[in-house]
């Protein structure tokens, strides 16, 4: 079967990913790292205790960046490359790693802010080689039997209904 | 564009309702969200106004289970359906596998409805989407109302694509299921 079109992470770039979103988590103090695709779906996360409903956090975070980066274009600023909410206890820092994959960092009184933004802008330039290099150009390809099996799922999915 | 994580065994699907305002596409996520198997779903997220008119989005992760050792989602999605609502449905459209577009059967909506159907498509050709590989259903919902249009009649305004029809009535349920189960086949057949 043909390779599809779209993001595609092989083994390689979801090792290299959890490495260094446990080490940035480690140096920076954050709580809970994710990168998710732009489109809002999650692609891999750290965390030790805090565990947010990470879907609905990857939905609703890469349609905010979508919006500020809307936003940009409508003030005639070139980009928007972050965004920041700042809470009581917690704070949301998400940045884009490339067109198709942002980095949600959360973070709370135990760190600065100035630490994590540090820390995280020099794990974006190596994220960015990760999605950016040649791993990006091959994958492997879907099981030949996935669109019946799928088919089969779906009919019992909604069976009934 | 579905994300394919081949190192996690996941793949993500996005599904998006479209159409006119009070066409019934919040509905149809809410009938789903509450009939469907709650081990399948996630939690229903709305960004709506005061008066519950969808002001961004609606979002309900499906769970299909593990087919061929990937863990398969899909991710619902519907957008505003008022016309100024336009910046806000071009985002929501971003990496679309599929979309369900929901017809009101009324009379009295016909130029919304024609409306939203060339702006879908207006908004699908500005992010240079390979349509081809877009799964596409139309649902014509309110079939329970009196004085709506013939299946015939919007089928020719509103079908210019062939695509798969489906006749509804999204606050009973009728057809909510049978327009879902279209497109997620759809969509896994186009992107493969």
């Amino acid at each position: 079967m043909a390779r599809r079109k779209g993001l595609v992470i092989n083994d390689r770039q979801l090792d290299r990913c959890d490495d260094l979103l446990r080490k940035l988590k480690e140096v920076s103090g954050s709580s809970f790292l994710a990168l998710i695709s732009a489109s809002g779906q999650p692609i891999t996360t750290a965390s030790d205790e805090y565990h947010p409903e990470t879907l609905s956090l990857a939905s609703l975070a890469a349609s905010s960046f979508a919006a500020t980066r809307q936003l940009a274009k409508i003030l005639d600023e070139n980009e928007f490359t972050l965004l920041f909410h700042e809470g009581k206890a917690l704070n949301l820092h998400v940045s884009q790693v490339t067109d198709q994959v942002l980095l949600i960092v959360t973070f709370g009184r135990q760190t600065q802010v100035g630490k994590v933004r540090l820390y995280t802008q020099r794990a974006m330039e190596v994220l960015r080689q990760v999605f950016e290099g040649p791993d990006d150009e091959e994958g492997p390809a879907m099981d030949s039997g996935f669109e019946a099996d799928a088919g089969l799922a779906i009919d019992d999915l909604f069976k009934d209904l | 564009m579905p994300l394919i994580n081949f190192a996690a065994r996941e793949i993500n699907y996005k599904i998006v309702y479209y159409g006119c305002g009070l066409c019934g596409k919040t509905t149809n996520i809410q009938y789903i969200h509450r009939t469907i198997n709650p081990e399948a779903r996630g939690k229903l997220v709305s960004i709506a106004t005061e008066e519950e008119r969808t002001l961004y989005f609606d979002f309900l992760p499906l769970t299909l289970g593990t087919v061929k050792g990937m863990q398969t989602r899909f991710h619902l999605y519907t957008v505003p359906g008022q016309s100024y609502y336009n910046a806000s449905r071009k985002l929501v459209l971003q990496g679309v596998d599929g979309v369900i577009f929901v017809a009101d059967s009324q009379i009295t909506r016909l130029d919304e409805n024609v409306e939203s159907y060339l702006n879908l498509w207006d908004n699908l050709l500005a992010q240079g989407d390979d349509l081809a590989k877009l799964g596409f259903v139309i649902q014509m919902n309110k079939r329970d109302l009196t004085d709506v249009f013939s299946v015939e009649d919007l089928n020719e305004l509103l079908n210019h694509t062939n695509s798969p029809v489906v006749e509804a009535s999204a606050i009973t349920g009728k057809g909510v299921f049978d327009t879902l189960k279209s497109v997620c086949k759809q969509v896994i057949s186009k992107t493969g």
